[in-house]
Parts: structure tokens; sequence; C-alpha cells
């Protein structure tokens, strides 16, 4: 119940007048009729190998301050140094030294602390409101890096809540993130499956399902395309997804197309959306040789 | 030539400007309409439109007698519903392009997405390149013609029309079937290329419907049929209704077919009770004046609400199902009584238009009947997702009521066992439901209310859904509502009570504090006034009655609606069987009824010491047995039974 939206810029910043953040603002914007009770992004900044960045919900008042002890206690635990942190809107933003076990860490932090996201690079900003709005609060806009996702939600099946918004990170996974618009039907069936090996759910959203799979195969040593093709077999429902990694986004869609897709690509940049009134918020007034990806097919770029 | 910049103003601006130009302009160009959705919905006046780039979903979309031109790709449902005009899309089209057209000319120069010509009717849609899976899914009449390659399944479940592939079939759909291409069909599928300047050589092949799947091969022996006690009294092993079907079944090897609803005991209304001992001898005899009873529904988002003299309307009930006498009757009535009355699945005649003092008109997802023009006549628009009787299941009519004047109104061919799909072409989720809502409120100008018609099945997340994406009000129908044809093991087995269903729908309101954001209406197996007031304690805002307005109306309730044969001409389109029917009568005695209720209402409310319908609360309840107590959170007080009996018997 949402619409999506996906960017990847495959030149350096240098040839674009506006922020990857700025851009996906845009093309949710296009589309914010189709869920207006929240607004998510999965943007990457800079990465440093050693390093983590985190993002948590925290609250406000003295929930906040409780939950931002807890965390510094678990990090301190790990040997996690933290080099800076700030609040930002209700959430805690953290950079660590780290070179532990990421996935061991981040179920740690998941049993005490509400985690968005974790990765070298990944930060998902997410909250109840627009696209314009989120921005205000988080500063997606500042966001330059090279590739991202997006998302509105209308909640339908669960509250509105910031936790409940996508995109969702791939827990215990750095820097894995996904969008999803649609149904997964065999949730319960995968999620077993995933849990008996170990894995840990932090929502009972199916996105969240989604990424977690995705990442399982990914450390298995799947490359993303080969995930996403397991994927499209393996995935019962109705769904259009766009996952993103480090250095890298795709998509699939299921075999019924019931969800839609489009996408622009050309040597600069390719954009995926629910919709083609998202792309053309990035061209405006222009007509655009746009493509609806064929149903039950994936496409991979990277950078 | 005018010029309208969809960069400076919204669609909805755009659209009504286009619509005030086209009445003069020959020509009208649209300036960066940068894929936005709804562009010159509603349009019926004769005029070129001419995009300057891609259009969003429903590109020309209800519209009658205009050409639109897109430079370069279209949204979703292209052209929907169009009923005469032309649409040329440059680039590519969306899913479902020409969904419903009633003979539109619909030309894609690129490819097209899945499902295109989904239950269209009648006209051409073109496509120069390929197209996705399952074109012609479920198509009435019309052609398609795709240039390039057909994609998987194409002509899946389609009744009847022609499809046309010059390149490859890459699969056939179900009851489709490939067959050689008729000389005069190919001068015509090259005139038509000639007329929209489209070079080609080369051959077609052609796919039509192989006719195996979508007819019953035998009928149901006519048996003197069981009343409904007998389908409703407690089920002992063989009795006279089970061996009946065990017959029945024995001869036509499938499910039965039956009209009514669910004769089985469930969990009710009349499980509940009025708190407050009501003295039928204290009602006095001017109460209908005393008891403040109108209600305005549907008006809750800045539309024109419907004004009902009590909160009460006619059940969507379709001519088809029934005759056109009976829809004539109830109309009357409705008129007669103040209340509104509904269109059901299969069209509004003028008739029916002209009796009804407020009409709601029905879309289901066969588009059967639906057109731009009664839209505009309406009071009210409804999509229908799904109704009590059957959840999730499409309509039935048997070939035997599709008569030549039947199908010409709902646009489909003569004589076939019509099934009306079970799910909408471009309402797969919450969030296509949006802009489908949005394309009738353009269409309409944002005049007239917008509800959403809701079988009981998933009911806390429908509601939810119906109540966020923005419907003026919601009408629920539980288990106990009725239908003129279904399977009956359906009928009898699936859904949920309405009594359940009304509980559900408020809590699903109150957690996402939707309570005062959208109306309620509620229906399935309401019977009378107590029934209805009942349902306002629950929290409904206004009630629906269809069984209980046909028995008025002269419905013996032998659960035959499907044979056609109806011994009373209410559920038949045979003339010698209409003709025992008297709509100026029967409207009259359906009138009665409606006062009746009215009589109730006001003497049970005022009873329970208002002056007002809406001051009525679960306040006001008590649970009879301890079923209801835990479907409704009411306290159990089975003391109270058998209470409301005499106001029953004194309403006249």
């Amino acid at each position: 119940m949402c619409g999506i939206a996906g960017i990847l810029y495959k030149k350096d910043a240098t040839s674009r007048n506006a922020s990857t953040g700025h851009a996906l603002i845009e093309m949710l914007n296009g589309c914010q009729h189709r869920g207006p009770d929240s607004t998510g992004f999965a943007l990457y900044g800079p990465s440093h190998d050693d390093q983590l960045r985190m993002r948590f919900f925290i609250g406000t008042g003295d929930e906040a301050t409780v939950a931002t002890t807890k965390i510094k206690e678990i990090l301190a635990d790990h040997n996690a140094h933290i080099i800076e942190d700030e609040v930002v809107g209700n959430n805690y933003r953290v950079v660590v030294e780290f070179d532990g076990n990421v996935q061991k860490l981040s179920y740690d932090l998941e049993h005490a602390a509400k985690v968005i996201s974790i990765g070298s690079s990944l930060e998902i900003l997410k909250d109840i409101g627009t696209a314009h709005e989120v921005d205000d609060v988080y500063h997606v806009n500042s966001f330059s890096g090279t590739h991202g996702l997006g998302h509105v939600r209308l909640a339908t099946e669960s509250d509105v809540r910031p936790e409940a918004a996508h995109p969702f990170w791939a827990t215990g996974f750095a820097d894995i993130a996904i969008v999803h618009n649609g149904q997964i039907t065999n949730y319960w069936k995968m999620r077993r499956r995933l849990e008996q090996r170990g894995f840990e759910f932090n929502t009972a959203n199916d996105s969240e399902l989604i990424a977690v799979y995705l990442a399982d195969k990914l450390s298995q040593g799947f490359r993303l395309e080969e995930a996403l093709e397991t994927s499209i077999e393996d995935l019962d429902g109705t769904f259009s997804f766009l996952v993103s990694t480090k250095n890298e986004i795709g998509y699939a869609k299921d075999k019924l197309a019931v969800k839609p897709m489009v996408m622009l690509e050309n040597e600069d940049m390719v954009a995926i959306a629910s919709e083609e009134v998202s792309l053309n918020k990035l061209f405006p007034g222009q007509a655009l040789s746009t493509m609806e990806p064929a149903p039950g097919t994936f496409c991979t770029w990277h950078r | 030539m005018k010029r309208i910049d969809l960069s400076a103003i919204s669609v909805r601006e755009g659209n009504e400007l286009l619509r005030k130009m086209a009445e003069q302009e020959d020509i009208i160009e649209v300036l960066n309409p940068d894929a936005q959705h709804h562009i010159g919905v509603g349009l019926t006046s004769p005029c070129t439109v001419k995009i300057r780039g891609s259009a969003g979903y429903f590109c020309g979309g209800l519209s009658d007698g205009a050409r639109f031109e897109v430079d370069s790709n279209a949204g979703w449902g292209l052209g929907d519903n169009i009923y005469n005009g032309t649409v040329v899309v440059g680039g590519n089209a969306g899913a479902i392009a020409g969904v419903a057209i009633r003979g539109a000319e619909i030309v894609v120069k690129g490819n097209m997405g899945s499902r295109a010509g989904q239950v269209m009717k009648k006209g051409t849609l073109l496509c120069c390149g390929n197209a996705n899976f399952m074109a012609g899914y479920m198509m009435y009449g019309g052609r398609i013609i795709i240039l390039g390659d057909s994609g998987e399944r194409v002509g899946e479940d389609m009744s009847a029309g022609d499809i046309y592939v010059a390149g490859k079939v890459n699969s056939l759909g179900s009851d489709a079937e490939l067959i050689d291409l008729p000389a005069d069909e190919l001068d015509s599928i090259m005139a038509f290329l000639d007329k929209h300047e489209i070079g080609f050589k080369g051959s077609f092949q052609k796919i039509h419907n192989a006719g195996k799947k979508l007819r019953y091969a035998t009928q149901e022996p006519q048996r003197r049929s069981l009343p409904f006690f007998k389908h409703s009294a407690e089920m002992t092993y063989w009795n006279e209704k089970i061996q009946e079907d065990v017959f029945v079944k024995s001869q036509i090897g499938r499910y039965r077919i039956r009209g009514y609803g669910t004769a089985r005991a469930l969990p009710h209304v009349s499980d509940i009770a009025f708190r407050k001992k009501i003295d039928p001898d204290r009602i006095e005899s001017g109460v209908v004046d005393q008891v403040r009873m109108r209600t305005e529904i549907g008006g809750i988002n800045g539309a024109e609400p419907l004004k009902l003299s009590m909160p009460v309307m006619v059940a969507p009930m379709s001519y088809g199902a029934l005759s056109a006498s009976t829809k004539r009757a109830i109309a009357i009535a409705s008129g007669m009584s103040d209340i509104a009355e509904n269109t059901g699945e299969g069209g509004m005649s003028d008739a029916q238009r002209g009796a009804a003092k407020q009409l709601i008109f029905q879309m289901l997802g066969g588009r059967l009947g639906w057109n731009i023009h009664d839209m505009k006549r309406a009071d009210g628009l409804e999509i229908y997702i799904s109704q009590g009787a059957k959840p999730g299941l499409g309509g039935q009519l048997m070939a035997n009521k599709v008569t030549k004047e039947l199908a010409e109104i709902r646009g489909i061919p003569e004589g076939i066992d019509l099934r009306s799909p079970s799910r909408h072409p471009d309402i797969l989720g919450a969030d296509d439901l949006v802009i489908k809502v949005e394309e009738f409120r353009e269409a309409t100008g944002y005049r007239l209310p917008v509800s959403i018609k809701l079988g009981a099945g998933r009911v806390r997340d429908d509601i939810k859904i119906a109540a966020k994406d923005g419907f003026d009000f919601i009408e629920l129908d539980g288990m106990q509502g009725s239908t003129g044809a279904g399977s009956s093991e359906v009928i009898e087995y699936v859904g949920i009570p309405t009594l359940s269903a009304i509980c559900e729908a408020m809590d699903a309101l109150d957690e996402i504090e939707f309570r005062d954001k959208v109306q309620m209406v509620l229906m399935g197996g309401l019977r009378d006034g107590i029934d209805a007031v009942k349902a306002l304690c629950l929290g409904a805002d206004a009630v629906a009655f269809g069984s209980s307005a046909i028995i008025a109306g002269g419905c013996i309730a032998c659960m035959q609606c499907h044979i056609g044969q109806c011994v009373t001409g209410i559920a038949t389109q045979n003339p010698d069987h209409e003709d025992r029917y008297s709509p100026e009568q029967e409207a009259l005695n359906i009138h009665r009824f409606f006062e009746s209720v009215r009589w109730q209402i006001a003497a049970i409310t005022n009873a329970l010491g208002y002056d007002s319908v809406t001051q009525l609360s679960r306040d006001d309840l008590v649970a009879l047995t301890p079923e209801a107590a835990a479907i409704t959170g009411l306290p159990y007080e089975p003391e109270h039974r058998d209470e409301t009996d005499a106001i029953a018997i004194k309403a006249s």
C-alpha cells in the first residue's frame, strides 16, 4: 500500500545540480498520494571501513535519555568507540569505530533499542509525515551520495508509527536496505525458515523479510542479481521492490505484475519508481523514454 | 488553439479549464503534463486535446466524444471506459490500456502493459508494439489489434470480441482459441490502420472465445422450491433440503446456485435487545414528528450529501437480477419515502432515474452499464468491492436473464451466462484505489459523494483502508445479506455475520481515530425498524434494506431468483412473468413498508428517551446470548428477550 522510488547516479556528483536526497524527495513528493502516512529514505554517505553509522528511534524526553544510555552501554560492551553522536528528531544518530561481528552487535542492540539502520555507509531516515516534512526534520536534502531508495506509506495493516515506516534495513546485515510495494503471502513460512537458521526479525512487516532474505543470500556468496532471481521464485505474493547495498541498487517484480513500476535509464543515471509521475519530477516538462519492467524480472546496477 | 500549463495549475484546475474551453475550442494543448494522473477525465465535448509529454493514470478516462493525443507515454488505465472518442499515444501505455471502453478507438504506437482491454465492451484497441500478458482479459466485445507479439495468455477468459495478432502468439488464455482470419475482417483492420496512418504489411492470426468454459452445460432441474424456513431449519441429517441438494447435484455434477442469503442460524441483531423496557402502550401517535430522523450521508469531505428523511436507504440490487418493473417500483417507493435508491450493478435506466429522487450509481469490476453520462446524473457514486452474501466472488447472471435489452445497457453479448469479475482491473490495492476515487471526483467535478461497498470479510483491515482512502461513506454488508445468484455453499458458509461486521468496523475506526471522518451504512439481513435502531446504536449512521424491500413488494422468498422464471415477476427478465408485476401498486406497498420502518425508528428512539436518532448509542443495548455478548462486548442480559416483539406487532 505505497509508492517506491530509487535512484543511482552512474557518474560523480560534480556532473549534477541536485543531491541524491533532493532527487528522492522530489520523486516521493510526486507519488505521495500513494502513501500519505509516512515517508522514508535509505541514503548512502561516504564510507569508512572501520566505522559504522547507526540510527535508533529513541522517542522524546525521559524515554529518550533511558534509550540513549542503554545504547551507549551496549556499544561499550562491544568495544564500539563512539566518534560522533547527535539527536535528530526522534532519532539518535551515532558513528562508531568497530571491527567486530556486526550481526552480533546489531542483535544485542535490537534487544535493547529500536534500531533503524546500521552500516558503514547506509543511513535510513524515516518518520510520520510527507517527504517534505521528513526532510524538514532529518535534512534528507543534505545527502549527496551516489544512490538511494525512498518510500511513501499508507498504513493499513499496522499502525502509523515511525518504526513501521519503510525503508527496512536487513536486520543484522550492514548497508542493505529495501523498499517494497505489495504483499508477501508466504511471509510466515519464509520467516520461520530464516528464524530456524538464527536470523532475528524486528517487525512483523513483510518488507523486512525481503531484506533479510536477500542479505542472507548475499552473505552466502550470491551476487545481488542471483539473490533477486531466487526471490522471484521463493517469495509468493504481489510485489515490486527495490534493494540497495553499499554500491548497487536492483529491482524485482513478481510474475503477476500487480504492483506498478516504471524506470528511466540514461548514461548518467537509472531511476525507478511506482509511477512515471515521480520520474517526471526529475525532468519537469520533458517527455521521457521510460519503460515498464516485465513481470517476473529483475535487474541490478552498480557503481 | 488554447493552452493549459499544468506546471502552473493543478490537474483539477486544469480539467475544469479544459471542460470549459472544450465547449468553444477545437484544439487544446496541455503543456507540462509530467505524467500526472486524470488528465482529461470526464470530458464530454468534442475537441482535440494535445498532451505535450507523458500522461499518468486514466488519461482521457470516462470521456465521450473527445480526441486525445499523448506525445509520449501513458500510465495505467489509458482511456478508461471511454464511450466514444479517440486516444493516440506516441510512446508506451501502462497496464490495462483501453480498460472497459464502450466504443473508443485507442492507438498505442509503442508497447502496452498487461491486461490491455480488460472488460472492454466495444471499440478498437490498437497496439503497434508488443502487448504484455493477458491482453483481452475478460473482454465482452470490441477488438484488440496487436502488430507485435501477443504476450502470455492472450484472451484469458474472454466472453466475446476479437483479438488480432500480427506477431507471435506467446500463449493462449483459458477458453481462448486461435482461428484463421476471415478476409473481410482483414479489410476492416487495414481500414482502421489506414485511418490512423499506421503503415503495416503482414498477416494476422485471430483469437476468439472457444465457448467451452464460461457456460453451464446442464441447467439445474426445475423443482418445486423449498420455502425459506425449511432451509433455515435446524440441520438434521438427510432432511428435505439435504436430499434435494444431493439429488440436484446428481443431475448437474457441480455446485448449485440459488438466490437470497444464508439460511443458517447465525448471530444477528435479533440476539441483542434494548436495555430499557419499551412499553408499546405509551408510544404516542404523533411520535414520528417528535423524533429528528433527517440524516445526511456523504457530505463529510465537502461533496453534496444525500439528504435522507430517515437514516435508511435501499440496498444495491441490479436491474438484471431484478426486472425493470421492480427496479422502477423500488425507485418510486424510495422517492415517496424520501430516501436513496441504488442502481446495483446493471446500469441506470431512465425510468429508475426519473422515479428515484436520490440515486446512488454502483460500479463493479465488470463495469457493466457504467458510463460518464449516468455518473453525472447520479446523486452518489459507489465502488463495489464485494457483497456480504458472497464476499470475494463476482456476480452471476444466468443466460436466460441476459436479454437483448439487458445486454445492451450492460454492453455485453445477449444470452451469455454472465460472470461479473470478482475484482476490479484498476483496484489492486489501497494505493490504486486512491487514484480511482480521485478519477471519479475529477469526472464529476467533486460534486458527488463517493462510497465503497464492502462485503464483510477481513473487516478490520478493509474498513481502515476505506477510511484512509478518503471515501465519503462506507456501505458494509454482512453475511445475512442476499444475492440474486450465488453458489449455495458460499451463500451458506462464507462471510462474517452483520452483527460481527459492524462491531469490528467500529473498533477499526476507533483504532485509527477515524470515527468522525467517515460515515457507515450497514446492511445485510436487516429486516425492519427495530433492526435499524439496533444498527444505529452500534454505530451505523444509516442502514440499507434490500430483501425486506422486495418482500414488501411481493417477493415470496422462494430463493429461485437465479432461474429467471420468478412467479411474482420480480427476479425475471421474461416479459410474461414481468407482466404479473404491477409496479405502481407494489411501489405503494414498498413505500408503506418504509413508513412502518420510519414509525418503528421514531417509536423506539422516543421510548429510549431521545428526540434524535443521533443520540442512540451502544449504552442502549444488551446482549441476549453469550455469543452476541462476546461479539459485541455488550452486557449479557438474557432477561430482556422478546420485549421488542410488541413494537413489531404494533407497527403499521
